[in-house]
């Protein structure tokens, strides 16, 4: 490995995954490590996850580097998630990253989870200016570039996408995470039962949905008239259908040319199905995050990290803060001016 | 239909529905048809198709009532999800808002919210106010469409939740006026509601702030 200040290391750490990521100032990936954390049971506690995070980074970094080829001394520049996400889970990723800063006497750069969500796809997808529709276990976001922000569009009001189906399936005695198994438990039946849809305008609400869901489970009639499958069938029908007309929405609204599907639910076939549709309708191309990068990684985090390095600059270590409740909306991002 | 109503060409393919341009019965009309969603499953499809039909066109004809400006409904064919309505001659507001000086854009925006004031009192909420949804003909009225997601509602909730999303919109598509726009559009709105109510007025407006708290993401201190 040649021309060592120009490789940049991203940690993302800021739910589930403790990600590291490296690579370079041209975007080329060396590699990709994570070590997600899976509940025993229930669903992800915060103090849990810091824990394993603490427990694993440092062979987590390891092996980022060692796939990589190449040294701690190589790395120029370190990328940390600063927002949003789990407080607790957060400080971990700032704390090593601050760490290896000041040890390594090189640049540190937060970045927020979401825009970077954004960018590696369109990285990785070679797209320009897309609507993205983000899905994951935290958030549920459909957003655009406009005067120099990442626009929010349309949001979830309550609960996130992910969040909803895991919990549902956790009711209904399924493992975390959730989410895939309700995929293949939906592809078992066409039993439609009727579930509240709640659009509104560009925003959506899953709330009410996951109790009617769970309700369904809980009644007498489950087991007899319909079984899981129909239920996981009737939600994720529902739920994507939601998500969907919100995406067409503003697709027609912003007249963007391009589709950008990301997060870790964008790993549903169904789902891209149905965006795709929309896209061919609207005559925009559609392009999914491929799945390594789809879901929360270290890459992403890197990449965001060395385009706001490039505009900006690094950050003095005192003023690297965590930001749990950081919206996206809220950042401008210079470098796409 | 018969031959007297001709649909002739498209001119929108919006998000739930096509526009088509027309002729009926010698009348210049605009044709919605809220086509059939092949990504979601039929039972759904039919649902919301249906109900979002009947559901708009009674709330255009109702409206009126109130001195908002509405397309003319000639047609209903709840059966294809089609409304025949008036056309109306003018430019989307998202369009023709850049162009227009600061004190035309407040003026306008006041009128806005003297109309949805008047929705409000009397039980509409709109559901989807956006700037693609409101259009200026060239005597300079102000043309409301879409009422796709009209609901009846007495509820402060239920009426903030409207506010909330103009706002949204103005922010994220009008981002250089959304300041402007948006008091202009609330000075309206109160001037409009207060006649009749004033403390349920001031509680429509206090509870879109914390509407916007409940989203994702909010800083703690500015959580209620």
């Amino acid at each position: 490995m040649e021309s060592n200040k120009k490789i940049c290391l991203g940690i993302e750490s800021t739910a589930h995954t403790f990600g590291v990521g490296v690579l370079d100032f041209e975007g080329n990936v060396y590699s990709l490590v994570n070590d997600i954390f899976t509940p025993k049971e229930g669903g992800l506690h915060p103090v849990l996850v810091k824990e394993h995070h603490l427990n694993n980074f440092m062979i987590t970094i390891k092996n980022a580097l060692s796939k990589a080829n190449c040294s701690i001394k190589d790395i120029g520049l370190i990328a940390f998630s600063d927002s949003p996400g789990l407080g607790q889970v957060l400080k971990i990723g700032a704390l090593i990253a601050r760490m290896l800063s000041q040890i390594l006497k090189i640049p540190i750069i937060g970045v927020n989870h979401c825009i970077a969500h954004i960018e590696i796809g369109r990285l990785m997808c070679n797209i320009e200016d897309p609507l993205t529709l983000y899905v994951s276990g935290g958030n549920t976001i459909v957003s655009a570039f406009e005067s120099a922000r990442y626009q929010i569009f349309g949001e979830t009001l309550d609960l996130s996408i992910g969040n909803m189906l895991d919990s549902f399936a956790r009711d209904a005695g399924l493992a975390h995470p959730g989410g895939p198994k309700i995929e293949k438990l939906a592809q078992e039946s066409n039993k439609y039962l009727e579930l509240p849809y709640v659009v509104k305008g560009m925003d959506l609400s899953f709330s009410g949905l996951y109790t009617a869901a769970k309700r369904l489970i809980e009644s007498e009639q489950y087991g007899k008239n319909y079984n899981l499958s129909d239920v996981a069938y009737s939600v994720q029908e529902t739920c994507f259908a939601m998500l969907t007309e919100v995406t067409e929405r503003a697709l027609a609204h912003t007249e963007k040319k391009e589709m950008l599907l990301t997060g870790g639910v964008a790993a549903n076939k169904r789902l891209q199905k149905m965006i795709e549709y929309i896209c061919k309708e609207h005559n925009a191309r559609f392009e999914v995050v491929p799945f390594k990068y789809a879901g929360d990684n270290g890459v992403m985090i890197g990449w965001t990290g060395i385009l706001r390095y490039k505009t900006e600059g690094g950050q003095n270590v005192s003023e690297t803060f965590i930001k749990p409740k950081e919206r996206m909306d809220q950042i401008t991002v210079p470098w796409r001016d | 239909m018969d031959s007297n109503v001709m649909k002739e060409k498209i001119i929108r393919k919006g998000a739930e529905a096509n526009l088509y341009y027309g002729h009926w019965f010698e009348k210049l009309v605009i044709f919605k048809h809220r086509i059939p969603k092949k990504y979601r499953i039929e039972e759904l499809d039919k649902t919301i198709r249906n109900v979002r039909t009947l559901n708009e066109a009674r709330a255009l004809i109702r409206v009126k009532n109130y001195g908002l400006n509405v397309p003319q409904v000639y047609e209903i064919d709840t059966k294809n999800s089609i409304i025949v309505m008036k056309y109306i001659e003018g430019e989307k507001l998202k369009d023709a808002l850049e162009s227009l000086d600061n004190s035309r854009k407040e003026e306008i925006f006041k009128k806005i919210g003297r109309y949805i004031a008047n929705l409000h009192m009397n039980g509409h909420i709109h559901g989807d106010i956006t700037t693609s949804n409101i259009i200026l003909t060239k005597n300079q009225k102000i043309f409301f469409i879409d009422f796709g997601l009209h609901e009846y509602s007495d509820s402060i909730e239920d009426k903030s939740v409207d506010l909330h999303l103009l706002k949204r919109i103005l922010i994220s598509t009008h981002g250089k006026d959304f300041n402007m726009c948006f008091k202009a559009f609330l000075i309206g709105y109160q001037e409009e509601y207060c006649k009749e109510a004033r403390e349920e007025c001031r509680q429509i407006i206090k509870n879109i702030n914390v509407i916007e708290t409940r989203g994702r993401y909010v800083k703690k201190e500015e959580r209620l």
